[in-house]
């Protein structure tokens, strides 16, 4: 029992060191790959995914240099895991979701995953050797499965530019669905969109005015 | 003294004049430009066959004449020099940005502001070198639109001025208001007396605004589906967020994306009913 115990402060102790180092700003540099708990706190998710996503790019002297391409091939993998792309393209497409067959839900979800993957690497597109991810304190109720969590990205070339995530609690654990770029949700943004192009030309137009956009 | 207040209320007259001079124009090229036929009005942006219209003369504009002046600045200045310039306005952008938060009883943020224009005109020479922001004050963007917004004026119709673009009823007033008025942030330039370095400046201003926005410009056409709606619903977005202040992402005022997800009753008969995943 006592040694339980022990181990159990041993544990927590190693863990608040960790934590400590990486409040010192050695997070990014040195550990590329931060363990990702989508079961843990939202704030501590968030920040190993976006860490992971930075210190990808750092990493990367293309990716840094704003060669779109590779930012996107890093998104498509440190970043998009995390993301309910089912959710987002549901929610952006309102109520001519539930008009669509399952078949279209699914080419819908495909065709904006390119889109999405854009913006996602947009926020990211002018990443540098000195910029970092400051996840603001958790405001708002812990045990609660629709989250906020407020960030900052810092960098040498611009303004810091503040990142906000939309996060949902699944079985799997949390899963990021919107993205708020300096007061602009993307999902917000993208539902007048769809609305004009569906009722112009249809869930299928829809889909292929975005597949247009993935192949331009 | 006297001869100074004279010679100022003399250029912000005459400015009056040339701006009433150019109304004319204006509306004969908003006339021209609009009149293209919408196929889904959009409840929110009832101007918004005219909007169409102007937002395409904008951007013809725009890609023949504004943003290769911008690039060539871009290219031909080197990014020290830009940076610098673009501190200093951003730095008389603070000053204002600083009245306006006390004007929304925003005292912190006016602070804030007044301190990054205090310490970037001092240490930061000028406002050439940002030192505020490298010590970790993040600027409070702020102006007489989002003042009346936070005084409880709700932003009215959607507006693309001419070579200006978006707006809203109330930012676009209260912004030729502002100037008219000589209460912008271009005050202390309007009050430059040698008339060509005033304008060269004023000039210098916009090139460095529309240089600023290159990057954006890239991303917008990267992911838009359709410019013009994401244009206009993202500057509604930032506008309102700004209005909100500190509380954007407050549970209020997040999106809810729920209200879409009740039945929908719409009779439409031959619609494919699919069993969505209900959305919580």
């Amino acid at each position: 029992m006592r040694h339980t115990l022990f181990s159990f402060c041993t544990a927590k102790f190693l863990r608040l060191f960790a934590a400590g180092l990486l409040g010192l700003g050695i997070a990014g540099t040195a550990l590329a790959d931060e363990p990702v708990n989508a079961k843990g706190a939202p704030n501590d998710f968030v920040s190993a995914v976006g860490n992971n996503a930075l210190a990808a790019i750092k990493a990367e002297p293309a990716a840094k240099n704003g060669d779109l391409s590779k930012i996107n091939q890093l998104v498509n993998q440190y970043v998009l895991p995390y993301v309910d792309l089912e959710k987002t393209t549901r929610l952006a497409a309102g109520r001519y979701w539930r008009q669509a067959t399952p078949q279209q839900q699914k080419d819908l979800t495909e065709a904006f995953k390119g889109t999405l993957i854009r913006t996602y690497s947009g926020a990211l597109s002018r990443v540098d050797n000195v910029s970092a991810l400051t996840i603001a304190p958790f405001r708002g109720d812990a045990n609660a499965d629709d989250v906020v969590v407020r960030s900052t990205l810092s960098q040498r070339n611009g303004p810091p530019v503040g990142v906000d995530y939309r996060l949902e609690k699944t079985s799997d654990g949390w899963k990021i669905y919107d993205l708020n770029v300096e007061g602009i949700w993307l999902i917000q943004n993208y539902r007048n969109q769809f609305a004009e192009q569906i009722s112009q030309n249809g869930i299928d137009g829809l889909i292929k005015a975005l597949n247009a956009r993935n192949n331009k | 003294m006297n001869i100074h207040n004279n010679m100022n209320l003399d250029t912000s007259s005459s400015k009056r004049k040339r701006m009433a001079r150019c109304i004319p124009a204006l509306a004969a090229a908003a006339l021209a430009a609009g009149c293209a036929s919408v196929p889904n009005p959009n409840p929110t942006d009832p101007l918004e066959s005219y909007n169409r219209g102007m937002y395409a003369f904008n951007d013809k504009v725009d890609q023949v004449v504004f943003k290769p002046i911008a690039q060539g600045y871009e290219t031909v200045t080197p990014k020290p020099v830009r940076t610098c310039i673009h501190n200093m306005f951003n730095n008389l952008a603070d000053a204002w940005s600083s009245i306006n938060s006390f004007l929304q009883g925003r005292a912190h943020d006016g602070i804030n502001s007044m301190g990054r224009v205090l310490f970037n005109s001092t240490m930061g020479l000028g406002g050439c070198i940002d030192v505020a922001s490298m010590n970790g004050s993040k600027r409070i963007v702020n102006d007489f639109g989002v003042t009346l917004g936070v005084w409880g004026f709700g932003p009215g119709p959607y507006i693309v001025f001419p070579f200006w673009g978006s707006t809203t009823l109330r930012d676009g007033t209260a912004s030729l208001a502002g100037l008219a008025a000589d209460a912008s942030m271009y005050t202390p330039i309007f009050a430059i007396d040698n008339v060509p370095l005033r304008n060269s400046i004023i000039v210098l201003s916009l090139i460095d605004m529309r240089a600023s926005l290159l990057s954006a410009d890239k991303l917008v056409n990267d992911i838009a589906l359709d410019k013009y709606s994401f244009i206009r619903d993202a500057y509604l977005q930032r506008r309102q967020a700004l209005v909100e202040g500190s509380h954007a992402t407050s549970r209020q005022s997040l999106p809810d994306y729920s209200s879409d997800d009740l039945p929908d009753y719409s009779d439409n008969g031959d619609a494919p009913t699919a069993p969505a995943k209900p959305a919580k």
